[in-house]
């Protein structure tokens, strides 16, 4: 059963159709890649599985079932338009929010200064949030959205506007939460954070579903049956289809039947010294930039 | 559906908090009556400093009778002159207009009357002012009045018995009464004074609340259009329901503007209690509205602001956000425009009606109960509390599904055919 799961969902602004009968799930304890251009429906999708908008059609069911307040608690929502009271002041916010979220008033106040602590913050926690960089009030976002150890979390572009530090330190967070059991909805154009943290990914296209399933199968799916072979032999003067890649390296297209095992130890068998071989996966930006582009 | 009380506090005192903190809020709470009682205070005392200054000034005025009429019996020889002192002010009478026209304008005399010589036909006296005597001046209008007793004294001397003589210069002196709810004569006051509390109390109590209920309201407004801004609405939602967040603003700027309200008022309290210590319980001070204003006002001040919070979230930015709700604003005002209507006949059609709509009823059950207290049945003034309550219920309700289509259709302001379906 999915901890987040939609059936048949649609979702109409006047005239335009926002999301078109989508049907998915996410499993408990994954990290789950939610992709698209811009407009593509993941915000409206998003809200929707919160229960913010109601679907016009179609069923959306979160820990099993449809959306209550209580089941509310239990999951928490960084939106990517992301909204502060500018003038309060750091740890006045973070014990609000944790409030909102059903904890009492000491559990409020020991998660902020835990989660601030966690992020780097706790040098500002009398500070008001107008005084923040932009990246340090991000930080006061995720904390707040974290701070309940929320069941179900929902991120949307959690690193936009992140140095490579503050990058890193949300995918810690992510994997821990993954370590914990607990689920992560990432929504983000970053497609290699995609490929470093997400176990399953769906891609929303003018609101249609157009992608789903597990990363790997998903990236293998759209793969070419290609492989690089890193070697100081010319493949060429020993009869290969194989085309200069990178410096000493070879980029080879498989034939319908050829498996990349199976080259692996013909080449072998040929006396060819292999230094590095890859399977040539199709990278998330390629798949994106693909399936966009095949739908306009 | 329940509200969770819990979720509401913690949203109302977010937002109490984060507006009593502004100085824009404490300077309008605390620093306005200071201000005002400054100014007031302030001018009352350069008006009295200047009034006593020209009191000292030169208050002679000349007199040349011409006609011979004056009974100069009044008139007192004092430093060479002949003076009658009337009032405070010093007339000095003149042979002739030349020596009183030369003393006027050497600044002794602030101006000469001359009973011209055919006042018996004509009944002309010519009045010469200095040119330092302001055209309009006081003090020509106190003299007037006594030059007139004068002169009918002057002309009726002799003529009539002396009783007569006093009625026709003083012909009444009126002495009023009114009836009390029992019926019996109640001690008789001064008719200027008497308007004068009957209008300005219900006047002030009606714009004190009528303020206070902006001012709240401007805070929702505000917090509406910040939310909206801030893009915080939802994380907000995603924690909390719509009638939860609403509830929990209404009642923590509430609680702001109840304790501007408590402030001001407090000012008006102290001024009633000098009041009706000074004047001994002459004029009636109306405690009963006074004290009924704070529950009127959190009642006006839940209904509307919910209404008001529900179209703010509708504008796209504050300016419209304003306007949306400027409706409201004008609705509450109706009582204080029909005013004087209700000062006349409080307990009249008009008012009556007015107590039965939950727009108008909190300030037309306060003027109509500092106007005619005994007059207002206790049953009206439930009724129009039970009214208040269940109108909030529902503009809670309506307001709250307004409120969450407002908040989530950012950028434009939805059409009325999608505002009916989400509202559903």
């Amino acid at each position: 059963m999915g901890i987040l799961a939609y059936r048949g969902v649609t979702k109409r602004f006047g005239q335009h159709t926002a999301l078109d009968q989508v049907s998915l799930e996410v499993e408990p304890g994954e990290v789950f890649g939610l992709l698209g251009p811009n407009g593509a429906g993941k915000t409206t999708l998003i809200r929707i599985g919160l229960d913010i908008l109601r679907a016009d059609e179609g069923e959306v069911l979160i820990f099993g079932e449809p959306p209550r307040r209580e089941s509310l608690d239990r999951a928490a929502y960084l939106p990517e338009e992301r909204g502060v009271y500018r003038r309060a002041k750091v740890r006045e916010l973070l014990e609000y929010l944790g409030k909102l979220k059903g904890m009492a008033r000491p559990a409020a106040r020991e998660a902020t200064d835990r989660w601030l602590e966690r992020v780097g913050l706790a040098r500002v926690a009398h500070q008001r949030v107008e005084s923040l960089s932009k990246g340090m009030t991000q930080k006061v976002q995720i904390a707040a959205c974290l701070m309940s150890e929320p069941e179900l979390c929902v991120l949307d572009e959690p690193f936009s506007g992140l140095d490579p530090v503050n990058v890193a330190l949300i995918t810690d967070l992510i994997d821990e939460r993954r370590a914990q059991g607990r689920t992560t909805v990432l929504s983000t154009h970053m497609m290699h954070q995609v490929e470093a943290l997400c176990d399953r990914v769906a891609m929303v296209h003018q609101g249609r579903l157009v992608v789903y399933g597990k990363l790997d199968d998903v990236r293998r799916r759209y793969s070419l049956n290609e492989v690089i072979v890193w070697t100081g032999v010319d493949l060429v003067a020993l009869g290969m289809q194989a085309q200069p890649y990178k410096a000493g390296s070879w980029r080879i297209a498989l034939g319908p039947n050829d498996t990349a095992s199976g080259y692996l130890e013909g080449l072998i068998r040929n006396g060819v010294t292999v230094d590095r071989y890859e399977p040539l996966v199709a990278r998330m930006d390629d798949i994106f930039v693909r399936v966009v582009s095949e739908e306009l | 559906m329940r509200m969770r009380l819990k979720r509401v506090s913690a949203v109302a005192r977010f937002e109490f908090l984060a507006v009593v903190k502004r100085w824009s809020y404490l300077i309008a709470t605390f620093g306005l009556p200071l201000f005002l009682a400054l100014v007031s205070g302030t001018v009352l005392g350069v008006q009295t400093y200047f009034l006593s200054q020209r009191a000292v000034e030169s208050s002679a005025f000349g007199l040349v009778d011409e006609a011979s009429v004056v009974d100069q019996s009044v008139f007192e020889s004092r430093d060479g002159a002949r003076i009658w002192t009337a009032d405070g002010n010093d007339i000095i009478f003149f042979d002739d207009a030349e020596t009183a026209a030369k003393q006027l304008e050497e600044g002794v005399l602030r101006s000469v009357y001359v009973i011209q010589s055919d006042y018996l036909e004509t009944g002309e006296v010519r009045a010469i002012q200095s040119d330092k005597t302001p055209l309009l001046s006081m003090r020509g209008t106190v003299i007037e009045p006594i030059l007139r007793s004068l002169l009918r004294k002057s002309l009726l001397g002799g003529e009539v018995e002396k009783a007569v003589e006093e009625r026709v210069i003083n012909p009444a002196r009126f002495v009023r009464s009114r009836l009390g709810p029992g019926g019996a004569e109640v001690a008789s006051v001064d008719e200027a004074l008497e308007l004068l509390m009957r209008t300005t109390i219900p006047l002030f109590l009606g714009i004190l609340l009528l303020t206070a209920l902006l001012s709240a309201s401007g805070y929702l407004v505000q917090t509406v259009t910040t939310d909206k801004e801030s893009k915080i609405v939802e994380v907000l939602l995603s924690s909390v329901t719509p009638e939860e967040i609403l509830a929990g603003k209404l009642f923590g700027l509430g609680a702001a503007g109840l304790l501007q309200f408590g402030v001001w008022s407090s000012m008006v309290v102290v001024v009633a209690l000098a009041a009706s210590a000074a004047l001994a319980a002459v004029v009636a001070v109306p405690w009963a509205a006074l004290v009924i204003s704070p529950v009127l006002f959190v009642l006006g001040y839940l209904f509307l602001g919910s209404l008001m919070l529900a179209t703010a979230a509708l504008g796209a930015n504050a300016a419209e956000s304003q306007k949306l709700t400027m409706g409201w604003a004008m609705l509450a005002i109706l009582p204080l425009m029909v005013l004087v209507v209700l000062l006349e006949d409080p307990n009249g059609t008009l008012g009556q009606t007015m107590t039965w709509i939950p727009f108008t009823s909190p300030l037309t059950v306060i003027i109509r109960l500092s106007v005619d207290a005994p007059g207002v049945a206790w049953w009206e003034v439930a009724g129009s509390i039970a009214v208040l309550v269940i109108s909030i219920g529902l503009a809670i309700r309506v307001g709250a599904r307004l409120f969450r289509v407002g908040f989530l259709l950012t950028g434009s302001r939805p059409s009325l055919k999608e505002l009916w379906r989400q509202a559903r």
